[in-house]
């Protein structure tokens, strides 16, 4: 737990959770993760979201410290219940505090958490709330990353409070982010895994956040952004439509046709100066996959046909590839069959129509021959020129 | 009025009952919908709807 005034009268409250590895059970988290609330003291006290339900008891006894006792708003930036969990703990503790939030905000945290109709007030786009020395200022910013998200300013401590936005799955004893490089790779690997299917509404925020005076940024998880600079221009970076010079190739093998495949096809691609990123589904943490697919141009998934179709393994990182809509422009696949089956087909019409295109895939009866790796080596080549035409190699 | 359905999600978009909570009304057509609607389900843009087979 960290507690640190940011500006005056302006509280960051950070429950770490060091050892917690999984989250929604599916995301891993290597670094573990934070939870942070944030206090403005004002005449009005005024609690930005909570905690993870985790660590309620222990959030609840610190924030009645640091608060005095009195808590007259509670901030709903996001209704997500590692940040909202603790409301209904806080509502029975401060029992005259009422929840500021989004229409959508009150209809979550009302279905998710109970949280009674009356004790909302609900903030429209661009509405103030007089706190005494301060306004604070609401912003609805949906799909970040629920439909719900608003994010607070206020304009008095130049301190924008975004919830997830900008986050990071990261547990340290460091407050701040400057000159803590573990962040960099830490918030990417958030981006990916919970902020990349809505890059395209990223984009509009970002536009929005570009027009305030901005001293710090305060996210709900991980280090706080002292250098606003260093996460805006990352996530510009990440949102904006230039892919790189890469190949992502998640692949798994039953009796090493595929392996054999992908291996040469991984050679001939660094021979055409490609970065390739092989990595084996079965060992492979998806987390780091997600990141590879923030920023490469390609991926081609290796599979070999069991029951007629696609490896299972191969089927999960197609539909996760489909849900966290990443800026690749081409596709393709490389496949071993025994006897048959509709593999290639049965992946391709998973893919969401739009901006990517096919390229021949490579599908191979048995374990390659010549012909096959000479295929394989087209293929290589294939992408070069694609690359090429996008001017990245 | 065809349907449409949306292809990262399968939310189907079905212009006799509009999408209310987001301002669509009843009898809209999707052509008709504003540039800035999402997929109400997963946020995906319109360019990723495709009429309903």
């Amino acid at each position: 737990m960290i507690v640190q005034e940011i500006k005056k009268d302006v509280y960051g409250i950070i429950m770490n959770d060091w050892d917690r590895r999984l989250f929604d059970e599916l995301i891993p988290l290597p670094d573990g993760t934070t939870y942070n609330a944030y206090l403005i003291k004002d005449k009005k006290s005024v609690l930005i979201d909570t905690s993870d339900p985790r660590k309620t008891d222990k959030f609840i006894s610190i924030l009645k410290k640091v608060s005095g006792g009195k808590i007259d708003y509670v901030i709903s930036n996001h209704s997500e219940q590692d940040h909202s969990g603790s409301i209904p703990a806080v509502l029975k503790e401060f029992s005259s505090a009422r929840v500021i939030t989004s229409d959508k905000g009150a209809s979550l945290l009302n279905k998710l958490l109970l949280v009674p109709e009356d004790k909302f007030i609900r903030v429209k786009d661009g509405e103030e709330i007089d706190i005494g020395e301060r306004k604070l200022k609401f912003f609805h910013t949906p799909w970040v990353h629920w439909p719900e998200t608003i994010i607070t300013y206020s304009p008095v401590d130049k301190v924008l409070f975004l919830c997830d936005l900008f986050g990071s799955h990261l547990a340290t004893g460091s407050f701040y982010a400057s000159g803590n490089d573990r962040v960099y790779e830490a918030a990417k690997r958030y981006y990916a895994e919970i902020m990349m299917p809505f890059r395209n509404h990223i984009k509009k925020h970002l536009a929005l956040i570009d027009g305030l005076a901005i001293d710090i940024i305060a996210p709900s998880h991980g280090p706080v952004y002292n250098n606003p600079q260093f996460i805006v221009n990352a996530y510009k970076d990440w949102v904006s439509d230039n892919v790189k010079n890469e190949v992502v190739i998640p692949y798994v093998s039953m009796h090493g046709s595929v392996n054999t495949m992908v291996d040469f096809f991984v050679d001939k691609l660094i021979e055409r100066g490609i970065d390739a990123k092989p990595f084996n589904i079965t060992v492979t943490d998806i987390g780091e996959l997600a990141i590879s697919m923030v920023d490469t141009a390609t991926v081609v998934l290796g599979t070999p046909t069991v029951l007629g179709g696609p490896h299972p393994s191969a089927i999960y990182v197609t539909y996760l590839f489909k849900a966290l809509r990443p800026k690749t422009r081409f596709v393709s696949v490389i496949n071993s069959f025994g006897w048959g089956g509709n593999t290639v087909k049965l992946i391709t019409d998973m893919l969401p129509t739009g901006d990517i295109e096919i390229l021949e895939p490579v599908i191979v009866n048995g374990y390659p021959e010549e012909s096959d790796f000479k295929l394989l080596e087209n293929l290589a080549e294939n992408i070069l020129k694609k690359h090429r035409g996008l001017n990245i190699t | 009025m065809n349907r449409y359905v949306c292809t990262v999600c399968g939310y189907v978009y079905d212009p006799a009952k509009g999408d209310p909570e987001n301002g669509i009304e009843p009898g809209t057509p999707f052509e008709q919908l504003p540039d800035d609607w999402v997929c109400p389900v997963c946020g995906a843009e319109k360019d990723k709807f495709e009429i309903e087979n």
